[in-house]
């Protein structure tokens, strides 16, 4: 298997993910949404010294990740290529802020060394909380629940489209790939002397595929808006995020 | 959609198409078509059969000639109309299905026309149970196998209740089963079909008038049986006998 052919299979199951019908899943997407952002929004709000409410926050993931049934395992590895921004970002600090915080038995920890810890938990929170966001929403209900907020609707169809022909690029990147491999079996990757004929072959084949998308959006008439079913609003598409929002305020301010 | 027109829902007068100025696809191509009729567009490869359909559902707009669509002459002006009443299914299923589960993508054409969601909810209801795919409802569309896709295209196309429906070479990749299932779908279904197909016994089957072309022009238009029995008519223009009637 090749490696477009294992991104394409990532994608997959996250879209497998997405189609299930766990009550996390089938919870309206603007609340889903609404909490994410939140969540995100608290979390880089605390302070840079304030490690034990960062942790506590750390509920709101271990409850969406246990409850959502989610592998944790999974969704790291998923997320493997913003990890490093994420751990790399603060490690600097202790070599700025050498204060002396206090001291554990002998060891001194100084105010570099939490504030590196706690940038990288809201890294991570942040990334894991957005996997959870994924991993429950279709990228339809997402656009759905950003038009709902008013986002314009170019932008909506922008991100929708990116996805779509994301999958028809890939998916003509896989099956070049593929006769190529087929018939240059000793070789390791791409010949450099292939990649300008294949790259351009992969662009042409792209956008004629895209265009065939487009033609087919357009005689289903498709006017430049996409129309999506209005979901229903339940007492628990409300009482979800409400709940959330108290545990965060009480979190954040006591 | 259904214009609720009767007879005549397809007229062409004198259409000549090309791609490039001087290099002409299609020539002088003249027929009408009635309401729930069935033709099929039979022809060797590259001859300007899918031009011709693409032709019908307005993609490409700078034709010579007349060309009327339930009513309408095909012009930007109406395209969105015409394009209510015309569905076109594609050859490859893929570039058909673009939305997460089969459900979404039937939806799709129904909602864009503005219907209530209780009303797109009963076309897709019946689209599925029209070519019998009711349990792949939730599936997602890259899970259907090529059978499945390609009846998940239908019924995208049926959601919108067409008067006219166009398919390109529709019984190509499919095994037996899907393809003696889908032609019984076909028959089925209450609109004018307008069919291209290289599956000559495919055509057989479900068209009971056949338009041959060749170089961009109409060689013959008349009865499915009395057209591909001719032999002689079919070789010298590229094809072969049905394999019912001995073809190879």
């Amino acid at each position: 298997m090749n490696s477009i052919e294992k991104n394409l299979l990532e994608l997959n199951r996250i879209e497998n993910l997405q189609q299930r019908s766990h009550w996390m899943n089938r919870l309206h997407p603007l609340g889903k949404l609404l909490l994410s952002v939140l969540y995100i929004f608290t979390v880089v709000s605390f302070d840079k010294y304030k490690v034990t409410p960062l942790i506590l926050m750390s509920v709101y993931l271990i409850f969406g990740f246990i409850i959502g049934e989610l592998s944790f395992r999974e969704g790291i590895y998923r997320v493997r290529l913003v990890l490093p921004l994420v751990i790399f970002v603060g490690i600097l600090n202790p070599f700025f802020d050498k204060r002396v915080l206090f001291y554990l038995g002998t060891f001194a920890v100084t105010g570099g060394m939490v504030s590196m810890l706690t940038l990288m938990l809201k890294g991570f929170y942040a990334v894991l909380s957005s996997y959870i966001l994924i991993a429950t929403t279709s990228i339809e209900d997402i656009c759905y629940a950003l038009r709902c907020v008013h986002v314009p609707k170019t932008v909506v169809l922008v991100i929708m489209l990116i996805y779509r022909y994301f999958d028809v690029m890939a998916k003509e990147a896989d099956r070049i790939m593929t006769a190529y491999t087929l018939r240059a079996p000793s070789q390791k990757g791409i010949h450099y002397k292939a990649w300008g004929t294949l790259v351009g072959q992969w662009l042409l084949r792209s956008m004629d595929r895209a265009e065939m998308v487009y033609e087919s959006m357009l005689l289903r008439g498709f006017n430049g808006d996409f129309k999506m079913r209005r979901k229903e609003v339940k007492k628990i598409d409300v009482l979800y995020p409400l709940f959330w929002i108290i545990v965060f305020i009480i979190i954040r301010h006591f | 959609m259904h214009t609720g027109v009767c007879g005549e829902i397809l007229k062409i007068e004198h259409l000549s198409f090309g791609y490039e100025k001087g290099e002409k696809v299609l020539t002088d191509i003249s027929f009408e078509a009635h309401d729930k009729e069935s033709i099929g567009i039979i022809g060797s490869n590259g001859i300007g059969k899918s031009t011709l359909m693409k032709l019908l559902v307005g993609l490409y707009l700078n034709y010579e000639g007349r060309l009327e669509v339930a009513g309408h002459t095909m012009d930007k002006k109406n395209l969105n109309h015409i394009r209510e009443h015309v569905g076109y299914v594609f050859q490859d299923s893929d570039s058909q299905l673009f939305l997460s589960t089969v459900e979404d993508d039937v939806a799709f054409g129904p909602q864009n026309y503005g219907l209530s969601a209780e009303d797109v909810e009963k076309r897709v209801t019946s689209a599925l149970q029209r070519v019998h795919i009711e349990a792949l409802r939730k599936k997602q569309t890259y899970k259907l196998s090529g059978g499945e896709k390609k009846l998940a295209a239908i019924a995208t196309i049926l959601a919108m209740e067409p008067d006219i429906i166009i398919m390109d070479e529709p019984s190509v990749a499919l095994d037996p089963r899907n393809r003696k299932n889908l032609i019984g779908i076909l028959n089925e279904i209450d609109a004018l079909k307008l069919i291209t197909s290289h599956d000559l016994d495919f055509v057989m089957d479900t068209c009971e008038r056949t338009i041959l072309i060749d170089d961009g022009k109409i060689i013959a238009d008349g009865k499915t049986d009395e057209i591909l029995r001719d032999k002689e008519l079919l070789e010298y223009h590229g094809l072969e006998l049905p394999l019912r009637f001995g073809g190879c």
